[in-house]
């Protein structure tokens, strides 16, 4: 699993590869740090090349929703296939995002 | 002195003292105003404005110039330092004075209500200003300063409404605007609009009043379960929410993987049985308790392979929601008006749907003729209209 955070105009833009599992939620979780220090500023997820999420994965996406967005930042993800789309849904959690 | 302002001697040492002390107005300003502030904020009274200034030196002169001789001292002057709060209605004018007494020493003898002022036939200037003062010293100051032993400045507190405020910088734009004396018949204009103010303001707050006493009423029929007596709306869906409606079938969707369930609003989905011609929060009832056990089967079908472990808080309501669409044979379409309603329209909503129809064809409530109307409401055309 292999995460990239940038900062492309002017938004915090996370890339995510790989399998977002149980074994892999904690060194991401580190790795996505930097996006909690963000403030009025527009997160984007970029899911294009993640294969797989599991609830411990699903954890990390909440957990920055909570922290940035009483911060004034809009969270969106970007590039989710329709596998992990579905996982969105049946969890009830797909409303909370916005997706690109 | 400049701005064609001409002042006596007595008028120039006013000025000087004006000069000397105006650091500690400005200090003074600001503390009561964040003290203020602070204890509307606390109180939960929620104003449209609260507003402070300290006198410019060109206003003073020009106010020493017309009545210096009134003051002995700088100190005669009370609104060196004003503050001004606005508020929505005439009965919170009355709260923040009461806030106003328990945080500043008040100066009756100098304060004065206008309100009372008007003869019973008369309308006009309605405002309620104090005189104020500090209780303790600047907290700016360091006790050892020589400053923090001599009293404080006094400072104006005017308190009135929104639309009380309108009429009078109106008025004083327009009726104090020259040297032309205002006709008798413009006067009386004048007072007739604050009249006509005066109404509005009373009505707003007998408004305010009946909505709360509404509000009151209806959470009352909520909680003792006279649900269909109370219409559903947004004030009454959360009342309603408050008995937690859905923990009961979120629990036991929760089970099929021992989940945690994360706390979300359930506000979005109020649009859903809107359009779903769901008109009482009696309605609403019937839907969970005609419902829950498909959507509990459509939940396991859809969690049962997999090992998510954490749900939102809105997942019953989502599957009551997708239950109830699919039995009354809305379909595909109808799935997808769901999501787009819950998601923000997207095509991405179409392929959840035909998964969902998918998955959801096997299912025993699916070879069901469609669903009975609850309560003789025509909620199929509703649901094919809206959806």
């Amino acid at each position: 699993m292999n995460t990239t955070i940038k900062e492309i105009d002017g938004n915090m833009v996370a890339m995510l590869e790989g399998r977002l599992d149980t074994a892999a939620s904690p060194e991401t979780e580190k790795a996505m740090q930097p996006l909690y220090d963000c403030e009025n500023q527009d997160i984007i997820i970029d899911c294009a090349n993640l294969e797989y999420i599991s609830s411990s994965g699903l954890r990390i996406f909440l957990s920055v929703l909570k922290n940035v967005k009483p911060k004034g930042c809009h969270v969106y993800i970007r590039g989710l296939n329709d596998d992990l789309r579905q996982v969105f849904a049946m969890t009830g959690f797909i409303n909370l995002f916005e997706f690109k | 002195m400049g701005n064609g302002v001409t002042l006596d001697p007595h008028g120039e040492a006013l000025m000087q003292q004006y000069r000397e002390l105006l650091p500690t107005l400005e200090q003074l300003a600001k503390e009561a105003y964040d003290l203020l502030q602070r204890a509307l904020r606390e109180q939960g009274i929620y104003v449209t404005a609260i507003e402070y200034r300290v006198k410019s030196e060109r206003s003073l002169a020009g106010k020493v110039e017309l009545k210096g001789a009134k003051y002995k001292s700088i100190d005669d002057i009370t609104d060196l330092v004003g503050l001004r709060v606005i508020t929505f209605y005439t009965d919170e004018v009355d709260k923040v004075a009461a806030i106003a007494k328990r945080l500043f020493d008040i100066d009756w003898q100098e304060s004065v209500d206008k309100r009372k002022l008007h003869q019973l036939d008369a309308f006009g200037y309605n405002s309620l200003h104090y005189i104020c003062r500090l209780k303790e010293p600047l907290s700016s100051r360091r006790p050892d300063d020589q400053t923090t032993k001599q009293p404080l400045p006094r400072f104006e507190l005017q308190m009135r409404t929104a639309l009380q405020h309108v009429w009078s910088t109106i008025e004083h734009d327009i009726g104090y605007k020259g040297a032309v004396r205002i006709p008798r018949e413009y006067k009386r204009q004048f007072s007739r609009l604050a009249g006509m103010l005066e109404l509005i303001d009373d009505e707003f707050s007998r408004l305010r009043l009946v909505l709360t006493d509404y509000r009151r009423q209806i959470q009352t029929l909520v909680k003792n379960g006279q649900l269909d007596s109370v219409p559903l709306s947004a004030d009454t869906f959360r009342s309603y929410l408050e008995l937690h409606p859905f923990d009961r079938l979120n629990k036991r969707i929760a089970a099929v993987n021992q989940a945690e369930i994360w706390p979300v609003s359930q506000m979005p989905f109020l649009p859903v049985l809107e359009s779903f011609g769901m008109e009482t929060i009696g309605d609403v009832q019937l839907f969970i308790d005609n419902n829950s056990d498909d959507a509990h089967q459509l939940a396991l079908s859809q969690l049962a392979i997999t090992d998510l472990d954490i749900l939102s808080s809105s997942i019953a309501l989502q599957y009551l929601c997708l239950v109830y669409v699919l039995k009354q044979g809305s379909g595909r379409d109808g799935l997808k008006s769901v999501y787009d309603m819950i998601n923000g329209e997207s095509d991405a909503n179409g392929v959840l749907a035909d998964q969902m129809m998918e998955q959801a064809k096997t299912l025993p409530f699916m070879s069901s003729p469609p669903m009975a109307r609850p309560r003789g409401k025509s909620l199929t055309s509703s649901c094919n209209t809206s959806l």
